[in-house]
């Protein structure tokens, strides 16, 4: 369940875990997604167009898996800034597929920038397959 | 052995782009396509960046790497927020090429770094993405 | 003895965990990952300058080096890389000779083992479909943290056919996935000469901690 305060440095621990998002994308909103971040590519418009590049199917742009990690940060941690975001593709995200999008904090620390935690990121299949993984560093309100 | 190329291209610029004011419009269509919120009113969400496709979007001395394949990962590093009526600046450079094997085969990965500035020439993120090619 | 026998640091460019932040991890988990050191086995590479002993002592865990290279019959974790080994064969190279890799690695003091043999195109058991089996192979990852459903399991039948041993390891390329897999010795290991020496001459098994994770979560 995502957060609606904003969460403490104080009260995140190494090993807590970031409020999980369930999901599944239509073939629509992927499409949609590639046209306003202007990746027009056959392979995200619809699956005959994917086929034709030799792919199963349409497949989800890795730009939006990213976008999903860091909506995942912000109903984590409202309030918070996103200070890095990485993200390794590791297989094809389709449309129509339950998706499951999660984090662990993994390390804190403090500057005199602020203070920050660390975030491993996953995107799997419902079957747990690890489509996608990342990580984020994050600046707490 | 590694792959054959020149290395001077790395870190060579091949791409300058200065792009339009970003408008509310693109910012609000960004946020609903993509489902993230951004910070605040006429502030853009975070992945907005990845949407800044300059005029070349590949250099041009790049070595045969085989038939486009994959984004194959993306690392992005933010410094200040975008703001609806920014003007924004990309540059591109070339920051690593290297070759590996995986569960599809022999691949060979391209690595192209994005700095993107505003108009007070302040940074608004380094965006690191590799593609993969076979 | 509990050691997570592959591993990668951000030294490895697909991976983005550093190596303290492993430490901490797993002393944080101590209650449901019992290990006693890791192995960073980083992709393609080997760089003898690094040093962790200060990290060691800092963190009371065993930390020791070796390399994950490409071969033409898929990965390969090499322990006890040495001067000779490195000047030998280029790590770079996704394209190395197996069969002339496992033994010379052997005969400079290291040894090669195949690792996640269960993957696709990278693990051996599709290379044997093919190609004559290897010489000189004395144990595979049976266990691999970052496998697929259904990799691990097909390696069995290699396992039992040519009477490899069998180890395990995370395949870790973040944080959260340290120790996930692993192997225990059945004896003390201090560096990675006797880590080569137990590889070979020595009993182990993988051990696979995801489900204690789950529940300990």
């Amino acid at each position: 369940m995502s957060q609606t305060v904003p969460v403490r440095f104080a009260d995140v621990d190494v090993g807590h875990e970031l409020c999980t998002l369930t999901l599944t994308l239509s073939g629509e909103q992927v499409k949609r997604y590639a046209v306003v971040a202007r990746m027009p590519g056959g392979r995200f418009m619809g699956d005959d167009d994917a086929r034709k590049e030799g792919l199963p199917g349409q497949i989800v742009p890795g730009n939006l898996s990213m976008a999903l990690f860091s909506r995942l940060i912000a109903e984590s941690f409202p309030g918070a800034t996103l200070k890095r975001l990485g993200a390794t593709f590791r297989g094809l995200v389709r449309p129509g597929y339950a998706l499951l999008i999660r984090g662990v904090v993994t390390e804190k620390h403090s500057s005199d920038h602020g203070d920050f935690i660390e975030c491993d990121l996953i995107l799997e299949s419902a079957e747990g397959d690890r489509w996608v993984t990342g990580t984020a560093t994050v600046r707490l309100a | 052995m590694a792959i054959e190329f020149d290395r001077s291209i790395i870190g060579s610029e091949f791409d300058r782009t200065v792009f339009d004011p970003v408008t509310a419009e693109e910012a609000r269509e960004y946020a609903a396509a993509s489902t993230e919120s951004s910070a605040a009113e006429g502030v853009t969400s975070p992945t907005f960046v990845v949407r800044l496709r300059g005029r070349r979007f590949m250099p041009a001395n790049l070595p045969d790497l085989g038939r486009m394949g994959f984004d194959a990962g993306k690392d992005i590093e933010f410094g200040v927020a975008v703001r609806v009526g920014d003007v924004l600046t990309a540059v591109s450079t070339v920051h690593d090429i290297y070759e590996k094997t995986g569960r599809s085969g022999t691949m060979k990965f391209l690595v192209l770094r994005t700095t993107v500035t505003n108009q007070r020439a302040e940074q608004v993120a380094v965006i690191d993405q590799k593609m993969m090619f076979r | 003895m509990i050691l997570d026998l592959h591993t990668h640091s951000e030294a490895s460019e697909d991976s983005r965990a550093p190596v303290e932040t492993y430490l901490k991890w797993l002393q944080r988990k101590r209650d449901v990952l019992p290990i006693d050191g890791i192995v960073l086995t980083e992709h393609r590479q080997w760089n003898p300058a690094v040093d962790y002993r200060g990290l060691e002592d800092e963190y009371g865990l065993l930390i020791l080096r070796g390399a994950e290279v490409e071969t033409d019959y898929g990965h390969v974790l090499i322990y006890g890389v040495n001067d000779d080994i490195a000047r030998r064969f280029d790590f770079a190279n996704v394209r190395l000779p197996a069969q002339e890799l496992i033994p010379a690695v052997a005969r400079m003091g290291g040894i090669a083992l195949p690792c996640h043999p269960g993957r696709p195109t990278i693990g051996l058991c599709e290379h044997y479909e093919s190609k004559p089996p290897l010489d000189g192979v004395i144990a595979v990852e049976a266990l691999n943290g970052g496998s697929r459903r259904g990799e691990n399991e097909r390696v069995q039948a290699v396992i039992d056919t040519y009477g490899y041993k069998a180890f395990g390891g995370s395949d870790s390329h973040l944080v959260s996935f340290i120790g996930i897999c692993a192997t225990e010795f059945d004896d003390e290991i201090r560096n990675v000469e006797g880590l080569v020496d137990r590889l070979r001459h020595g009993r182990y098994r993988p051990v696979d901690f995801r489900d204690r994770l789950k529940q300990g979560a």
